[in-house]
């Protein structure tokens, strides 16, 4: 059992053995293989083939095995360390710690929006990305989307409302779904009902690799989504009636059903159950 | 903001001008997808309309977007076109009406995706989606940057 902290609350050791961890795991190679993995399982709901991680019931509980997996690499690089949370309602500021020197850097700067400070700045020789996306190889971060369309991150106010609704999912359980927590938190932009939101807006205020398919390039991912992985439990301390949903597959599912995971259907690339993943408080908790 | 509505051609950038058709059609012989259509005569203003949202397939009909302009100092181009339905029947209408899609950056292509509800997103930006080619070319480009895209060989991974 260990803990997951606000990342504001972490000592300054705290910090620099969480960035040695995930520098080391650059090193190896195996960072770059989470890069990889979280793309191959970013299915649209347009596909016809199973779409376990996004625009499905399975948002949650296939990122929260990817985070433990995740997790579990950095921790046999140094037992100690876990992913910190970032909660942007409070945390929404440029000048926030996190993105200060000793941790992860700060905004790409103006023209190329390079990161230039922190651990992970090209200069320093320790990250470089480009997992087929563009042509750069530095990290880049452009928050808040200045100009024409700008983003601003999610309010209290925002989460509160998705938190609210006590229906997990439904059908048909992807990207259009105007009703259910799971499509609230994840963010799609629905015409005529509502703009990106949540998960999907925080993506969009970081910019660069966080923006693209290619999002776990930049570190700020992993906190990111202990976050998201902390407001399924919010949900389900506010709602203990409610279940996850899809349930039990029907006898014969119709084509909303066919490629999503319900409780006991096992996700790739884990073979891990929904209904596995709903209680971590044997593994992890947060604080 | 997404999905934002289709904006009339130029009012972005006043220095856009829309590339020479002849150039266009180079672009789309050479290209991947390799699903020609007739080009429309029409008004070389008109850059751009949307494909149809996934729905009945409308016959043998090939409906297209297509455009090819400069957005921020970006050569941009994009084709839609819609293979007609001819599926088995009992086969998913919102899949039997996906469209063949491509954007090129620069001359280098830009992964398109589509959404159930019809409407685009790219590689470059992830997590919006648009209801027209144009715009997720547009919103790419201002995601890039400065950037370029990753050369054709890299995009497959």
């Amino acid at each position: 059992m260990y803990t997951r902290k606000n990342q504001r609350d972490l000592t300054r050791t705290e910090k620099r053995r969480l960035i040695d961890a995930i520098l080391k795991l650059k090193r190896s190679g195996r960072y770059d293989d989470f890069v990889v993995m979280h793309r191959e399982y970013y299915v649209m709901d347009t596909e016809r083939r199973p779409r376990p991680a996004h625009m499905t019931s399975s948002f949650f509980p296939w990122h929260r095995q990817y985070l433990l997996e995740f997790e579990k690499a950095l921790q046999r690089v140094d037992a100690g360390v876990s992913v910190p949370y970032w909660d942007w309602t409070q945390d929404n500021r440029p000048t926030s710690s996190l993105w200060a020197e000793d941790f992860l850097g700060g905004n790409g700067r103006p023209g190329d929006r390079r990161v230039t400070t922190g651990p992970f700045a090209y200069a320093a020789g320790n990250w470089s990305v480009g997992r087929g996306v563009t042509d750069e190889h530095y990290l880049t971060r452009n928050f808040g989307r200045p100009g024409s369309d700008p983003v601003s991150l999610p309010t209290k106010n925002d989460l509160a409302r998705a938190l609210k609704d006590p229906v997990y999912d439904t059908a048909p359980w992807n990207s259009v779904c105007t009703e259910g927590f799971r499509n609230r938190v994840e963010g799609w932009g629905i015409r005529g009902v509502r703009t990106v939101g949540l998960h999907n807006r925080v993506h969009q205020w970081v910019g660069g690799p966080m923006a693209g398919a290619a999002s776990p390039e930049d570190p700020v991912f992993w906190l990111h989504h202990s976050f998201i992985d902390l407001l399924w439990d919010r949900w389900r301390k506010a709602h203990p009636k409610s279940a996850y949903r899809p349930g039990r597959k029907p006898a014969q599912p119709g084509p909303d059903r066919d490629y999503v995971f319900g409780l006991d259907d096992a996700m790739p690339p884990w073979r891990v159950t929904p209904r596995k993943l709903l209680d971590h408080s044997k593994i992890y908790r947060y604080a | 903001m997404s999905p934002t509505p289709a904006k009339p051609g130029g009012t972005r950038i006043p220095s856009r001008r829309t590339v020479l058709r002849g150039a266009f059609t180079a672009a789309v012989v050479t290209g991947t997808a390799g699903a020609l259509f007739p080009l429309l005569d029409r008004d070389p203003a008109a850059t751009a309309r949307p494909a149809p949202a996934p729905g009945p397939g409308s016959g043998s009909r090939a409906t297209a977007e297509e455009f090819a302009e400069m957005y921020r100092g970006r050569e941009i181009r994009g084709t839609a076109t819609v293979v007609p339905a001819g599926a088995p029947a009992d086969d998913r209408v919102a899949v039997a009406a996906e469209p063949v899609t491509e954007i090129r950056i620069d001359g280098r292509p830009l992964h398109v995706m589509r959404r159930a509800d019809g409407t685009y997103l790219s590689d470059v930006r992830h997590y919006e989606s648009y209801p027209t080619l144009l715009e997720t070319a547009r919103a790419a480009v201002d995601e890039l940057g400065s950037a370029r895209l990753a050369p054709p060989a890299a995009h497959h991974m």
